[in-house]
């Protein structure tokens, strides 16, 4: 240990691991409907992508959580993104792949992806 | 590094460990695993979240979930609902106590509400095996700006101008002790960490090790480079295995990364530690014998001066700082003192970590800002006393520190406030009491352990402390004498005065300050040979007995139920008690408090197995058995009221020979238990077949003649021997709002005795509000059910738990659908055309506590509510008609007649008892009242005071005791259609079956050779 940016950089590093455990109002949260219907449909699947994908990309300040069935198992697998601020944005029938695309567009690039949005 | 989508912090704290954290970690990696689930889901090992009581304790992140008493057959649930399906498992939340409030996070929970948590900052968030982690908790941050960007006369001000003071019970300025060290020039100087925590029931330092061994390290690394010292030595106790393992890694761990070792931070400055084990002596917490055992010598303390900071660890200079001190260096430095100084007192800043033990709702590891109120600590964080019973003192400082009773909850928490107590900080052990701990004997175990721990160097402690225990033996004992208590006194102070050591001079203290707060407990161990607590076993058959004010032989009655000896149970009982069979039905029984059952199922059902003994007895003899009355003596006693006090006094002053008149009043006799208790739990014809044994024992009994309009009391005198007042306390206290004359409000006395009389209150149809949360209240608001109110509603000003009636009677009401509304009080009636229409109400909420350990109720402001209303009954106390006392010969205080210790007025020959004395009480403490009026007036007209006869019935247990579980028989009820249609008695009683079921129960403590 030569100086407090050495201590810095591990701090940084296992931020990213740990930080899910300290209340962050400005994350972003995605809610991943797995109740039967939604882990039925492929929800878990679209949870692991979910998780590979935003760490690949290394995008920050997102946690993944999972929720219950809300009623619309007919569109399941579900994907919520609540934005602080910004409301939240429901996406229907999701799969692995769509998954992957939700994280590079709407979480990276910011451009909500209409074609699956089912509520605003 | 992997990204997961939860993770799942579970405690591995002692205190878990010890409720089967272990097993459920494993099962947890097990399931994770079933269910693939090893990529989204990480399982962390942490340290204490301080709610031990509950333990294992985990938390899911990111929700933040908090699960309790987690037990491996929990996991798959957990696994499958929460983990997979979103859906948290609301079994496994924890409930606030006395309440169904169930919460979610931790943030939800009241007892993490209040705290402020810098020593146990990482506790419960960080792996603690994990430096790394630790790092990213910010630890090492201060360590490293210390040594980039401060010089050590620096850091040495920072601490010194934060004002942190020893969290090891001193309370001594840690900045001031440092620039002692700091200013002396040595080759070598020390820094040592005192971990050897002995206290009983702390265990605050183990968990800040056990949970966070970086920070202790980091605030090790500080104080080294503050005053100059390149070794530092973790004194801990090597019965903390766990705590020893992980400063060990933390050890290792940071000599890796280069937090410790040479040139730390390239700065040139070296700093290395060394774990010693302590075998556990207690004295080895006092830092100069710590150094002796570190050095390898016996644990003996040394003189001071010269102090280890001059001369300490091999005659170096020496800084000795407790675990918890140490835990605070790293933020105080990071943050700057200023941030340090804003949280706390003025004169203690920072937090304070307290173990809370004892009689508790949450015994657990509380970090609490200095300034808090104790009161806030053991009832909002702590939630409060188990079990419905009531606080009496906490103690602090362990054997070296005091008590603080229940009339100073309101403290500070702060090392000043508390010394003012008698007590002192001490390292946090927080020991809670309550009306089941005997003070006397509290004292001895502290002294019992101070002994066990003495080292044996100074006479003062090693023999001073055994001399001490000896008395207080004694005074358990019942053999005391009322000089042991200055002779306690004397020898405390000889011992502080002359020990050497910490350890001896603080040894008296819990003996110092038990006799300055509860001395009446001491006096009434020598004097009375009596333990109100039940604790001290010599000096009572069993601890029910001991707490029945009438005394009644509790064990030998129900053994002669059990025998089926009904009429020997009967006379067992009448002995002690005549009024039983009314006893048996509104007893408030303190007897099933103390039952020791309880502490295994639930206490014996005392007070409904006394009503089946009456209950039988009636049925098959026909009518109750009179007793035997001794042959006239010539002498005549007049009593002034037919209520439980005179009736009884009138039963044994018969029963010795005595001619008495009863004056009564009112037109029927009985007093309160006629006039103030309903039908439904008292019905008047059973009172008046035991009124009837008296009657028919010789005493004569007037109504309708109220003594000081009818007849005088100085013409009573003139007539009788001896008078006895009795005359209860019936007139209802006015609750001084504005609207009380208005048509529709009547006081709850009033409204019950006019039922009583056969006047019956219209309140058919209409809303009625009672005010008031003792007896009388639910009296009246259970009559006004009867009476077929459309809607009744009580309102009381404090909480549900504090209210003063019977428990069993607020949950019948309750059940009656009754609606009781708390922490509500009545600021004004409002009327129309002369008649009640609404009475207005404000919220309160509980402030400061009071004298009773209740917190004072205090109006919320703008609060104010109506309440649509016809009828008022309030019903918040009563005083005594004063009638009797015309020429007020009689001398009076606080509205009360005033008597001496044998119940006799001023006035010679006129005695006094009852609720007209002590104010509104029970039945049974009316009894006893008059118990103690008949040996007083007995011994005043010449005769030898004796107005019981000894218990023949051998103690001994001629079968097996049942031991296993056995829940109380349910006493039946009335079905609600019935009871609500009428005043019917509610309680139907045992028959045969249950009462001999219910009787073989008892555990027979009263047998002290099993």
């Amino acid at each position: 240990m030569k100086s407090l940016k050495d201590l810095q950089a591990i701090k940084d590093r296992v931020m990213e691991d740990i930080k899910l455990r300290e209340k962050d109002p400005n994350n972003i949260i995605i809610e991943i409907g797995m109740g039967t219907c939604g882990i039925a449909s492929g929800a878990r699947e679209v949870m692991q992508a979910m998780l590979d994908e935003i760490q690949k990309r290394n995008v920050q300040g997102v946690t993944v959580t999972q929720t219950g069935c809300i009623g619309l198992c007919v569109e399941e697998p579900l994907v919520i993104v609540k934005q602080p601020n910004k409301g939240e944005i429901v996406y229907g029938n999701i799969d692995s792949n769509r998954a992957r695309q939700i994280v590079s567009q709407h979480l990276v690039n910011g451009v909500v992806v209409d074609e699956w949005v089912i509520k605003e | 590094m992997k990204l997961f989508r939860n993770h799942i912090l579970i405690c591995t704290g002692t205190g878990c460990e010890a409720s089967g954290s272990e097993e459920v970690r494993k099962c947890f990696h097990e399931e994770i695993k079933k269910r693939n689930l090893e990529d989204e889901v990480k399982i962390v090992d942490t340290g204490c979240f301080g709610f031990c009581r509950f333990g294992p304790n985990m938390v899911i992140y990111p929700e933040g979930v908090f699960y309790t008493c987690v037990k491996p057959e929990d996991i798959p649930e957990i696994v499958e609902e929460h983990l997979i399906k979103g859906r948290i498992v609301e079994r496994l939340l924890f409930t606030e106590p006395e309440t169904p409030k169930k919460s979610a996070t931790s943030d939800d929970i009241k007892f993490f509400q209040k705290q402020k948590r810098i020593a146990l900052y990482n506790c419960g968030h960080i792996n603690p095996e994990s430096m790394e982690e630790a790092i990213a908790r910010d630890v090492y941050f201060g360590f490293g700006k210390a040594l980039t960007e401060m010089t050590p006369d620096q850091v040495v001000d920072e601490v010194f101008k934060s004002g942190l003071r020893g969290r090891g019970g001193g309370g001594f300025p840690t900045g001031l002790k440092w620039r002692f060290a700091a200013k002396e020039t040595a080759d070598q100087k020390y820094i040592v960490c005192n971990a050897d925590e002995g206290d009983p029931g702390a265990f605050m330092d183990r968990s800040i090790l056990e949970g966070d061994p970086h920070a202790v390290v980091e605030g090790m690394a500080i104080a080294g480079y503050a005053i100059g010292a390149t070794k530092g030595y973790i004194y801990c106790r090597a019965e903390y295995p766990l705590a020893v393992k992980r400063l060990k890694k933390a050890i290792v761990d940071a000599r890796a990364e280069g937090i410790l070792g040479e040139n730390i931070f390239d700065s040139g400055f070296d700093f290395d530690l060394e774990v010693r084990l302590g075998a556990g002596a207690f004295v080895c917490g006092e830092e100069t014998a710590l150094l002796n055992s570190i050095e390898g010598k016996r644990g003996e303390p040394r003189p001071k001066p010269p102090f280890p900071a001059i001369s300490g660890l091999w005659q170096k200079p020496t800084i000795i700082n407790n675990v918890e001190t140490l835990a605070n260096l790293g933020m105080i430095v990071r943050n700057g003192w200023e941030w340090f100084r804003e949280i706390g007192t003025e004169k203690s800043p920072g937090t304070k970590v307290f173990a809370l033990a004892g009689k508790i709702n949450i015994n657990g590891l509380v970090e609490v800002p200095m300034g808090t109120r104790l009161g806030e600590v053991i009832f909002d964080i702590g939630g409060g006393i188990p079990n419905g019973k009531t606080f009496k003192a906490a103690q602090t400082g362990g054997p070296s520190g005091g008590c603080i009773p229940v009339e100073h909850l309101n403290v500070s928490i702060d090392y000043d406030s508390l010394i003012e107590l008698g007590t002192m900080m001490g390292s946090g052990g927080l020991i809670v009491m309550d009306e089941d701990t005997c003070m006397v004997d509290l004292a001895k175990f502290f002294l019992e352990f101070v002994k066990d721990e003495s080292c044996g160097k100074c006479t003062a402690c090693r023999i001073g402390v055994i001399r001490m225990l000896e008395i207080l033996d004694r005074i358990t004992k019942g053999k005391g004498k009322m000089e042991d208590i200055d002779l306690l006194i004397e020898l405390s102070e000889d011992i502080k005065l002359s020990a050497l050591c910490g350890l001896g001079q603080s040894a008296p203290n819990p003996v110092l300050s038990t006799i300055k707060y509860f001395r009446h407990e001491y006096e009434a161990h020598i004097k009375d040979h009596y333990c109100e607590a039940s604790v001290c076993a010599t000096l009572f058959n069993s601890p029910c007995q001991n707490v029945c004010p009438a005394n009644v032989d509790i064990p030998i009655y129900i053994d002669l139920i059990r025998r089926e000896k009904y009429r020997e149970a009967y006379e067992s009982i009448r002995e002690e008690n005549p009024l039983l069979l009314t006893c048996g039905r509104v007893c408030d029984h303190p007897c099933q408090s103390k039952c020791n059952r309880s502490k295994m199922d639930e206490a014996i059902a005392i007070r409904s197995l006394k009503r089946y003994v009456t209950d039988y007895v009636r049925e098959n003899e026909g009518k109750l058995p009179v007793p035997e009355v001794k042959a006239p003596n010539g002498k005549k006693v007049a009593v002034v009221g037919s209520g439980p006090a005179g009736l009884t006094s009138a039963f044994y002053l018969a029963r010795k020979g005595y001619d008495v008149t009863i004056y009564e009043a009112l037109p029927v006799l009985g007093g309160m238990l006629t006039v103030g208790i309903p039908e439904y739990r008292l019905p008047k014809e059973l009172l008046n077949e035991e009124i009837n044994v008296i009657k028919e024992m010789g005493v004569k009994m007037v109504t309708n003649t109220y003594i000081g309009k009818d007849i005088s009391v100085e013409d009573l005198k003139k007539d009788f021997d001896a008078v006895y007042i009795a005359v209860g306390a019936h007139e209802e206290r006015n609750m001084g709002i504005e609207g009380e004359d208005l048509d529709g409000f009547m006081a709850g006395t009033y409204f019950l005795r006019d039922q009583s009389l056969g006047t019956e209150h219209d309140v058919k149809g209409k809303k009625v509000v009672v005010v008031g949360g003792g007896n009388v209240a639910i009296d009246a608001a259970r009559s006004s059910v009867r009476l077929g109110a459309a809607e009744v509603t009580l309102v009381y000003r404090r909480d549900k738990k504090d209210m003063p009636a019977i428990a069993i009677e607020v949950e019948e009401a309750e059940h009656e659908k009754i609606n009781i509304l708390t922490m509500v009080n009545p600021v004004k009636v409002h009327g129309e055309d002369g008649k009640v229409k609404a009475i207005e109400c404000i919220k309160m909420r509980g402030g400061e506590f009071d004298r009773s350990g209740r917190k004072k109720p205090v109006e919320v402001e703008g609060s104010n509510f109506m309440i649509d209303v016809d009828v008022i009954i309030p019903a918040i106390g009563q005083k005594v008609d004063l009638t009797f006392n015309g020429n007020e010969a009689i001398d009076m205080k606080w509205g009360n007649v005033l008597v001496d210790e044998s119940s006799m007025t001023n006035v010679d020959g006129i005695f006094a008892g009852g609720d007209c004395v002590t104010g509104p009480a029970t039945v049974v403490k009316a009894v006893k009242a008059g118990k103690d009026a008949a040996i007083a007036i007995d011994k005043y007209l010449g005769g030898d005071g004796v107005i019981l006869t000894e218990n023949q019935i051998p103690r001994e247990i001629a079968y097996t005791l049942l031991e296993e579980e056995c829940p109380r028989v349910q006493m039946p009820l009335l079905n609600d259609e019935e009871r609500l249609s009428g005043f019917a008695e509610v309680e139907l009683g045992y028959n045969k079956e249950t009462a001999l079921k219910e009787a073989s129960r008892c555990l027979r403590c009263d047998v002290k050779d099993k």
